[in-house]
């Protein structure tokens, strides 16, 4: 198992539950800490978009991995608008992607299969407690900080 | 603002309507701030899409960008679509910080718009250069913005030259 880098944070998926910590059963994967940090929001889902193992994860330099970084930034964050809870990419080490995850809650126009990680990965739909509210990335930066999973992570520690 | 001075924390709308702080935008990453008029004006559109071609380069270069302008978060959003630009847009449409930054356009009585003046800012929001764009000339090129995000992450990156 990699290490953990500043700004990540261990998750696991079984196919039908999210856990966090490194311990749950099924996939494992760092996400953007920050999505834990906060007070969970209650009564939202989760739109898990993992890949079935590690061999189907993809580079994060992967040309379909930046697109799918460019076009959350272009307009999906705001086409989720305030539904918008928090998202995360899934990171095996520091240069695998295994997905995305998006939580939302509240009405939306916005469906997975809208998700440009949807493009990547297939959409497993999850209600959870687990995520806190997280403003999306300002943007135009799609690259990695030290290894954590996009968008999280900075260099100072400030 | 000039050159060493630290400039205000703004907190904002942005194009989404969703309210964001300067330095929580920064995030530790050398930030340029561009204060525009508006998507009305022609110069506007013209500086606004030879920037919006530097994001390629910015967004794996660790260095953010942000348009503060008097437009509504919905103008904005729209004007941002067509440019095609991947970085955050903030609305000054109450004129909550014009004055206090004292970039009013005075010549401008129907919009009362920003100046155009932009900043590159140290990740605390310091500031580096400062670029006065009333007249087009004065404004900041992809190679003036280049140059100060090659000195600034040169100050703030230890391992910059390694």
């Amino acid at each position: 198992m990699a290490s953990l880098p500043a700004g990540a944070a261990w998750m696991s998926f079984d196919g039908r539950e999210l856990r966090a910590g490194e311990d749950g059963e099924g996939f494992s994967f760092m996400i953007d800490s920050r999505c834990l940090e906060g007070p969970p929001v209650a009564g939202a889902e989760a739109w898990v978009f993992a890949a079935r193992d590690e061999e189907a994860a993809l580079p994060y330099d992967q040309p379909e991995v930046q697109g799918a970084r460019q076009a959350a930034l272009a307009w999906w964050y705001g086409m989720l608008g305030d539904a918008l809870v928090c998202h995360t990419t899934l990171a095996l080490d520091e240069s695998r992607c295994a997905g995305a995850i998006t939580v939302v809650h509240g009405e939306t126009a916005a469906r997975p299969a809208d998700d440009p990680f949807g493009r990547l990965f297939a959409p497993t739909c999850v209600s959870c407690d687990l995520f806190g509210l997280v403003a999306p990335p300002p943007g135009p930066v799609i690259e990695r900080y030290a290894g954590a999973p996009w968008p999280g992570g900075r260099f100072d520690r400030a | 603002m000039r050159p060493g001075e630290r400039f205000p924390d703004l907190e904002l709308p942005d194009h989404t309507g969703r309210q964001r702080l300067l330095s929580e935008l920064a995030g530790g990453d050398p930030l340029v701030l561009l204060f525009s008029r508006g998507w009305w004006c022609p110069k506007e559109q013209r500086h606004l899409r030879a920037l919006t071609a530097l994001q390629d380069e910015m967004e794996v270069a660790y260095a953010r960008m942000v348009v503060v302008s008097v437009d509504p978060p919905e103008v904005q959003s729209a004007f941002r679509a067509g440019l095609g630009a991947r970085f955050v847009f903030l609305s000054d449409s109450e004129r909550a910080w014009l004055p206090r930054l004292d970039l009013l356009e005075e010549s401008d009585t129907t919009h009362a718009p920003y100046r155009p003046t932009a900043f590159t800012l140290f990740p605390d929001l310091s500031v580096h250069s400062r670029y006065d764009g009333f007249w087009y000339w004065g404004r900041p090129s992809a190679d003036d913005i280049r140059r100060d995000l090659r000195d600034i992450s040169r100050r703030v990156r230890e391992d910059f030259e390694r």
